[in-house]
Formats: C-alpha cells, sequence, structure tokens
C-alpha cells in the first residue's frame, strides 16, 4: 500500500512510542534497582575469594556473557510457567500461571542478566579503592557497614561510572527486546502500528531516533552524576 | 595507661610477634625500634584490632580486653581510646580535610557537627593548616595530608596516638614538618607511641625507647641507656646500622 515514505504516519508513531516510553524505562529502573545491590554483594563475594560461591558466581557471569538476551528471554518465558505450574500442582495451589503480566518476567530476565554483567564491572571498581581508608575508618569509629556506605563505595561508583554508563545505555536497548514478551514497550508498540499500513522504513526511524533521545539524555545524566561523584579528583 | 601483655601473633606458619610486653605511662612518648620484619608495625595494628592478635590482653586505663575474646564493643571502646596515624595517611579521599577530621567525631560518635567542627577546626590549628580545611587530600602535598591524618587522631581527644612510621612514605624534604608537629603535639603532653626510623626524633622526644628485634623485645630504656649504653649485642649491631658515626658522641 505505502512503498513510498509516508509522513504522516510519523506522527502516529511517535505518539505510540511516548506510550512505550513509560514501559521501557520502568524496566530499566526496576532492574537496575534489584541488580545493582545484588551485584555489589556479589562482587564482594568475589573479592574475598569465599570457596564454592566465588566459583558459582564466575560460572553464572560466563554464562550471562557467553549467551545472547534473546535466547535467554525465550528459555526463561517458556521454562518458568512450566516449573510454576509443575510447583504449583504438587502443592495443589490453585494458580493461573499464565495470568502473569509478562512484565514480571521482564524484571527477572534484564535482572538475571544485568547482575551478571554488574558484578565484574563493581568487582574492578572495588579494587581501586585503597584497604587502607577501610583501616581508618575503622581506627575512628566507623563500622564496616558505614565505612562502606560513607567511604569505600561513593569512591568505588566513581570508579565504576563509565562502564555503568555502557550496561546503563545497553540495558535501555535490550528493553527492546521486550516484544518477545509482547510487552507494549517502543518497539513492539510502533511495529505494531506500523503493520495496518506496512510502514515498517517509518517505523524503525521513529524507534531510531526514540532511542537514541533517550539514550543520548541518560548518558549525559549519568556522565554529570561521574563527575559529581569524582568532585575529589579535579584538583 | 596503655599496657600490652603477652601479645602473640602469627600469619601463617610465620611467626611475627612472640609474646610482647610493653607499658606507656601518661604522658609517655615512646618510641619502638627495630630493624624491618621485627614485629613493630604488627605490634601497633594488634593493638588498634587492624589485626587480630592471636593471644594476650590489651590493657588502656581500666579497660582490659582478652584479645581472644575481644567482642566488637570492646574493639569500640579501644578504638575510643587509641587513635592511629598510618604510613601512608589513609585519608579518605572522598571527604574534604574538615569532613576526614569530623566523619570519626560525628558518624563514628554520634557528636554534633558543630561541635565536632570545632574540635576539627583546633586540631587543624593545631598542626596548621586551618587554610587548608576545604581541599580534598589529592590537593595536598604527603606531609600535608600526614599533618591532617595526625589532626584527624588528635581531634578523638585519645588517651594515646599510635604512630605507625609516619614519615615512611614521605619525600625527605617533607619529613621535617610531620616531625615538628608531632613534636608540638608531644610536648603538650600527649602519650604516643610511635614506631620511626627517624633516630633524631627518638633521641630528642622520646623519654622511652624500645627496642624490639624478631617478633620480641630485647632491650628497652631511656634514649640515653638505650642510644649510648646499649647491653645486647643485637642493639648494638642496629645501632650501628643505622646511626650516623657521629651520634653518639654528639649528643
Amino acid at each position: 500500500m505505502a512503498s513510498t515514505f509516508d509522513v504522516n504516519f510519523l506522527g502516529e508513531a511517535f505518539r505510540v512510542a511516548m506510550l512505550g516510553v513509560p514501559v521501557t524505562l520502568g524496566i530499566t529502573l526496576i532492574t537496575l534497582l534489584l541488580s545493582v545491590p545484588i551485584s555489589f554483594y556479589f562482587a564482594t563475594l568475589r573479592l574475598k575469594k569465599i570457596p564454592v560461591v566465588s566459583q558459582v558466581i564466575a560460572v553464572y557471569v560466563s554464562f550471562v556473557r557467553g549467551t545472547p538476551i534473546l535466547i535467554q528471554i525465550f528459555i526463561i518465558y517458556n521454562s518458568v510457567p512450566i516449573l510454576l505450574k509443575m510447583l504449583f500442582e504438587t502443592y495443589q495451589i490453585k494458580f493461573d500461571i499464565y495470568a502473569i503480566h509478562p512484565i514480571w518476567y521482564a524484571f527477572i530476565i534484564f535482572t538475571f542478566s544485568t547482575t551478571a554483567l554488574l558484578v565484574e564491572v563493581f568487582r574492578s571498581a572495588l579494587s581501586t579503592v585503597d584497604k587502607g581508608q577501610l583501616e581508618a575508618a575503622n581506627a575512628v569509629g566507623l563500622t564496616n557497614f558505614q565505612a562502606y556506605r560513607r567511604i569505600i563505595i561513593p569512591q568505588m561508583l566513581g570508579a565504576a561510572m563509565p562502564n555503568m554508563t555502557t550496561n546503563i545505555i545497553n540495558l535501555i536497548k535490550a528493553t527492546s527486546l521486550g516484544y518477545a514478551l509482547s510487552l507494549p514497550e517502543i518497539t513492539l508498540n510502533v511495529k505494531v502500528a506500523a503493520n495496518a499500513g506496512y510502514n515498517y522504513i517509518e517505523a524503525y526511524v521513529v524507534i531510531f531516533f526514540v532511542y537514541l533521545a533517550i539514550c543520548s539524555l541518560v548518558e549525559y545524566a549519568l556522565k554529570k552524576y561521574e563527575r559529581h561523584l569524582l568532585r575529589f579528583k579535579l584538583v | 595507661m596503655l599496657k600490652v601483655e603477652n601479645i602473640h601473633k602469627a600469619f601463617g606458619n610465620n611467626e611475627i610477634l612472640k609474646g610482647v610486653n610493653i607499658e606507656v605511662a601518661q604522658g609517655d612518648v615512646v618510641v619502638i625500634l627495630g630493624p624491618s620484619g621485627s614485629g613493630k608495625t604488627t605490634l601497633l595494628r594488634c593493638i588498634e584490632f587492624l589485626e587480630q592478635a592471636d593471644r594476650g590482653k590489651i590493657i588502656v586505663g581500666d579497660l582490659q580486653v582478652d584479645v581472644t575474646a575481644a567482642k566488637k564493643k570492646d574493639i569500640h571502646m579501644i578504638r575510643q581510646r587509641v587513635a592511629f596515624v598510618f604510613q601512608n595517611y589513609n585519608l579518605f579521599s572522598n571527604k574534604t580535610v574538615l569532613e576526614n577530621i569530623t566523619e570519626g567525631l560525628v558518624i563514628g560518635r554520634k557528636m554534633s557537627k558543630s561541635d565536632a567542627n570545632e574540635l576539627a577546626f583546633a586540631a587543624l590549628a593545631k598542626v596548621g593548616l586551618t587554610d587548608k580545611q576545604a581541599a580534598y587530600p589529592s590537593e595536598l602535598s604527603g606531609g600535608q595530608q600526614q599533618r591532617v591524618g595526625i589532626a584527624r587522631a588528635v581531634a578523638l581527644s585519645p588517651d594515646i596516638i599510635l604512630f605507625d612510621e609516619p614519615t615512611s612514605a614521605l619525600d625527605p624534604e617533607l619529613v621535617g614538618e610531620v616531625l615538628s608537629v608531632m613534636k608540638n603535639i608531644a610536648k603538650e603532653g600527649t602519650t604516643m607511641l610511635v614506631v620511626t626510623h627517624e633516630m633524631s626524633f627518638a633521641r630528642e622526644v622520646a623519654n622511652h625507647i624500645i627496642f624490639m628485634d624478631q617478633g620480641v623485645v630485647v632491650e628497652e630504656g631511656t634514649p640515653d641507656e638505650l642510644f649510648v649504653h646499649p647491653k645486647q649485642q643485637r642493639t648494638k649491631q642496629f645501632l650501628q646500622r643505622v646511626l650516623p658515626d657521629d651520634f653518639i658522641f654528639n649528643i
């Protein structure tokens, strides 16, 4: 029908894209809220070289790094309901597995993969902070928890920010794979709108620029935060 | 004031401290000398509980702690009374000079910010760095950083300050400013236990010298006794190596 570039469709595509923005950012935010503390904890376990636990985390990290996220999505999205169903049937709990909103799967999948990537980021960042400062904090009467919160973590975050930014941007882009979960995020919304008139080229152009705009804004904000964290280094 | 009884510490099979006893009285400036690897630093770190000793007792005033049974609360109490100055300063890089000093007071001791600031300003005045209060450690020279380290310890108003080779990481031309700050606070009556290789400081400021070697106290006494009339062969050998030829005769 529309073999030429349909400028009129751009407006409609942009409108549905905007409806998907909260979903995209929501998944990103929840994923970060879950995976940042978990991966930080895992990183400290890795650094303490706790036997077995440390190796299990290392395997998990390699596993996530070595598999495409789309395949992780398919495996988790298809296997978790079956496992849950078996579990509920054994304990005779009445619960409709298929009524679970796909966004819950998105939280699980993206947290699963982002956590693994951030473990390595935090591990290298933590080793840049001199252990002597922890001792000094202890010596002036701070508990380990206080010392980490006030002295170690702020410096660690500063060192981690460049890699964190890369991973956060990658996460935002990876949420576009949410279409495989039928999530009404940016990509799926626009593609569905394009179906009616076969306006796929227009749709992809709109998607392209919406992600570009979001990622640029996030990158800018994180850069500012990084500079704030590292203010003590700018002599 | 500070008493250390029969402290043992091993790292794996390597026995660093083999039953060390020392005593520091109120107002004393005690210097620990000894070759590297003799256990001086480990001893200080065990007193502050930066390392947990394997055996022994640490007594500060009326507070007595058996290291094997030390609980978090005991360790916290010891640290309230015993301050520590590190070889590598270990200032908090993300805090200003003023915050470095108030951190332990406000967070560790729950003091109000204004009270803490007052103590911090007094401490900064003692080390002559009042004008640097808003600077970050990265903006200071090594000598200035160590003076902040000393101010951080002084502001805690501890019963005793432990100095772990406070000038060893400094460029030679910066050693003097740190030593003179230490001299000044010693003159004010601060009780100090100092591990150092600065023989002139030991000679001029200390009123008691302890010589350690291979994890034990070999000999101790006044600077005169130790520098001029050392009794033990090991002490003599060590002093011959570290003292300039004319040092003893110039006293």
